[in-house]
């Protein structure tokens, strides 16, 4: 019994030496989540309680625990949970909003950017933060050289130059751009890392440790007593191969609106399985409580459902990212052939044709098993910049979508009407010269793309014209889009939040503009207008007005048909119904997502 | 269709000791240790494999292989199954081997080989088609299974309305097919809870002998009101 006690203290202890005390009370500026509340997109969300343990699946171990020396999500799975930056995405909505910040502004000509920190807030620890903790981040770890970053690339402003970080006290730092660029605001939501546990592995800082020291810092050797956070949870236990557990930051300064402080949940149980399989049989035999479904899985899962006590999310939200057919508006100009299938790739008539010919519905029903819905801007829909919003942010009710029906009849007169009709009575359609007109379709070996493809080769068939559907390797596809060789090409593109973030594949000049690359030196109308309403939704810090920018140059694009978008599947999850808030889970953010964001606000309803 | 003499008899003398329950609190491990009906019996034993999941696994092997009725004997099984990592174990099989368990008449066997090869079957038509050829029960039980997840209402694809899998329950042409409507029809009354215990144990007497597939839904139905009453 002694020995208990004694074993006991010990803990108590140790654990003293990981975690501060908490707060007396909630601090007068901490982070209150609207939770509950009317006319937010909170709105729906329940006040939780404090206690109990999320148990989630995971595939892969951490490589470390030190968030700017990271390049895997099985690592920034944790180090997201464990720190929190001056911005961050809403929990929600997934707009840019504060977070360690409790305000900024923006001067008036949007240079200058300038944090107001939330004072008297500390890291797990018990210290401080302050804004050493800001410019030891940003000019000390993030943009310096001897750190192996992963978001330093991120940091460059369009004239090669960093934003210059400066301490105006204690509790206000200020952010000095040479030229306005708003994206930046995604990259200032950075993590904040504490310097008085990092500072003497930097080189700069001192000297005495080898250059590069701090890309050895926070490994998976460090006791984990060492890890010091201001997210709202730490790691407290990892077991190789099987388990990561991290427990509550007694300093977190997230709240809910009745004063509770945030996470809800005491523990995350991280469980390490070998597969997804494994993972939906954890999920079924109750031992995680969320799983990230797949379309397949949804017959085995939905009949237990209810008996078990889960609910399967068959939303209608889409997922980030975008597939598209381009049609090669320059075939034939690196070597001076195929001058009048050119100019016909190069008439929106045609396109708009073979845009009328892309049956969304089926590729949907057939291909994502009913799971999916059509595209036609290359923004991601989850995001607040999408065109199918009334406002930024706004919810979805493609208002304005620029779509082109599946409807054959009107695009074989549309063929008709530029002259591509059967001239030689082969039962294909030729060329309005009578030259033959063969279109090839290129994919690489990706069941869900081949499975379009074939859908578009017969519909396009159907019409008459001549479509031939080849599978290439996916080195060579690219190597074609890349140098303007093959006809139609299909592919994808992951997608995120800002539209600026495509720039290289809708200005004119853009690396992947690969529809039409002579467009950068033969740039039309339209071309011009996007080039400008691309720095003109980067140039400015009012969201609003963005998203007008943005709006304009999707459906510009839209009515291009440079890039033709199909379709993308749904955001499919499944969580027991004991989870509290689990039902928010969304594209944004889950309870076991990456950015950790949705997991401090679910909570254990059988407590 | 047919059914032996003695379970008509036990069928009777089921149906009496019913009506005495009828009005008394439900107590599923009485439910287990005396009824007579396979399906309510077996019912009980699924609801109770989590109390019997403390038992000791050579008393466990016991009751599997004797116990007195078919709900004692599931209860075991399948706490035999949880207990001695039997999932893991058959996941971790290849396919041939859970193939050739299958057609020894291993259920559980089947049900992981349809687990791991369900991106193959994802449209019902597949697994209708497949039922068209299936070799053994047990992998006709499984692809059953499988395929009433896509008859339930809510699925993207190939649901069905509750009267439809009744009678599909009933008059399938195959016993993958009433499998996959009993599965469906179960997961509809789970969720909806329609039939109280009693309501339930009467649709069973009334359909054991007739429709066992349309029994067997009920049986998951009732396990699942059994589950609550614990």
């Amino acid at each position: 019994m002694k020995k208990a006690l004694i074993l006991a203290g010990l803990f108590l202890v140790s654990s003293l030496a990981v975690f501060g005390q908490g707060y007396d009370a909630q601090p007068a500026d901490a982070l209150v989540f609207p939770i509950g509340v009317a006319g937010t997109v909170y709105s729906d969300m329940e006040l939780g309680v404090r206690g109990g343990t999320l148990n989630v699946p995971n595939i892969e171990d951490p490589r470390g625990w030190n968030n700017h020396t990271a390049h895997e999500t099985s690592t920034t799975w944790f180090t997201n949970r464990m720190h929190r930056g001056l911005l961050n995405l809403d929990h929600i909505s997934g707009a840019v909003v504060i977070d360690f910040a409790k305000s900024y502004e923006i001067s008036d000509d949007g240079l200058v950017l300038t944090f107001h920190l939330r004072e008297d807030i500390k890291w797990s620890d018990g210290t401080l933060i302050t804004a050493d903790d800001v410019l030891f981040t940003f000019n000390d770890v993030i943009t310096n050289e001897d750190v192996d970053c992963n978001s330093r690339d991120g940091m460059i402003l369009p004239d090669g130059t960093f934003p210059v970080c400066e301490k105006v006290d204690d509790y206000t730092v200020t952010f000095t751009l040479s030229t306005i660029y708003r994206p930046i605001l995604n990259q200032l939501a950075f993590n904040l890392m504490p310097k008085h546990k990092l500072a003497e592995f930097v080189h700069k800082l001192n000297p005495d440790v080898p250059v590069g020291t701090f890309n050895e810092t926070w490994t998976l050797d460090t006791p984990l007593t060492e890890l010091v956070g201001n997210g709202p949870y730490l790691v407290t236990d990892y077991q190789v191969n099987v388990s990561v557990t991290m427990e509550r930051n007694p300093y977190y300064y997230g709240y809910d609106p009745a004063g509770t402080q945030l996470p809800y949940y005491d523990k995350v149980v991280n469980h390490i399985v070998a597969n997804q399989d494994v993972s939906m049989l954890k999920f079924r035999n109750g031992e995680v409580d969320v799983y990230g479904i797949r379309p397949e899985d949804i017959a085995v899962l939905l009949p237990e459902s209810a008996a078990k006590g889960y609910s399967v999310m068959i939303t209608d939200l889409a997922n980030y990212g975008t597939t598209w057919i381009l049609v090669n508006q320059d075939i034939g100009l690196p070597d001076g052939t195929n001058d009048e299938k050119r100019d016909l790739y190069r008439n929106v008539e045609f396109r708009e044709a073979l845009a009328h010919l892309l049956d969304k519905d089926t590729m949907v029903q057939n291909v994502l098993n009913g799971l999916g819905g059509p595209q036609w801007t290359g923004v991601s829909l989850p995001s607040p910049f999408y065109a199918g919003r009334d406002e930024y942010g706004g919810p979805i009710t493609e208002n304005d979508a620029v779509t082109f029906e599946y409807d054959p009849a009107l695009a074989a007169s549309k063929l008709d009407a530029l002259g591509v009709v059967d001239a030689d009575g082969d039962g294909w359609r030729d060329l309005p010269s009578g030259e033959p007109l063969t279109i090839t379709i290129n994919a690489n070996d990706n069941t869900i793309r081949i499975a379009y493809c074939l859908i578009m080769q017969d519909d396009f068939r159907a019409v008459g014209l001549n479509a031939n559907f080849q599978v290439v390797d996916f080195n060579t596809l690219v190597g074609d889009l890349f140098a303007s060789t093959g006809d139609i090409i299909l592919l994808g593109l992951t997608g995120g939040d800002e539209p600026n973030s495509g720039k290289n594949v809708y200005t004119s000049c853009g690396s992947l503009h690969a529809y039409r690359y002579s467009a950068c030196e033969d740039p039309d109308e339209v071309d011009l207008r996007i080039d400008e309403l691309m720095d003109l939704g980067a140039n400015t810090f009012d969201l609003d007005e963005a998203f007008g920018y943005y709006k304009e140059y999707q459906q510009l694009l839209a009515h291009q048909l440079g890039y033709i978008y199909l379709c993308q599947p749904t955001f499919l999850y499944a969580h027991y119904d004991f989870v509290g808030n689990g039902f928010m889970a969304s594209p944004t953010s889950t309870p076991a997502g990456n950015n950790g964001l949705l997991t401090e606000l679910c909570f254990d309803k059988r407590l | 269709m047919k059914r032996n003499g003695l379970r008509a008899l036990g069928l009777a003398t089921c149906a009496v000791v019913l009506v005495s329950l009828i009005g008394f609190a439900v107590d599923v491990n009485y439910i287990v240790a005396n009824e007579l009906i396979e399906e309510i019996s077996k019912a009980a034993g699924l609801a109770l494999v989590g109390d019997y999941l403390s038992t000791d696994p050579e008393e466990l092997e016991e009751l599997a292989e004797t116990g007195r009725t078919p709900g004692i004997r599931l209860a075991a099984d399948r706490a035999l199954f949880i207990l001695n990592g039997r999932e893991m174990e058959l996941f971790e099989m290849d396919d041939d081997a859970l193939l050739e368990l299958a057609k020894e008449g291993d259920q559980d066997a089947a049900n992981m080989w349809f687990f791991k090869n369900r991106s193959d079957y994802k449209v019902p038509t597949a697994i209708e088609e497949y039922l068209l050829t299936v070799e053994a029960d047990t992998l006709a039980i499984a692809a059953g299974k499988l395929l009433g997840g896509f008859y339930v209402p809510g699925s993207p694809i190939g649901a069905k309305t509750e009267d439809e899998l009744v009678e599909l329950a009933k008059n399938g042409e195959s016993l993958g097919l009433r499998v996959a409507a009993a599965t469906a029809l179960t997961a509809i009354w789970n969720a909806d809870q329609p039939l109280t215990i009693d309501e339930t144990r009467t649709e069973i007497l009334s359909v054991t002998l007739v429709y066992p597939e349309l029994a067997l839904a009920y049986q998951g139905y009732l396990a699942y009101l059994f589950s609550l009453e614990l």
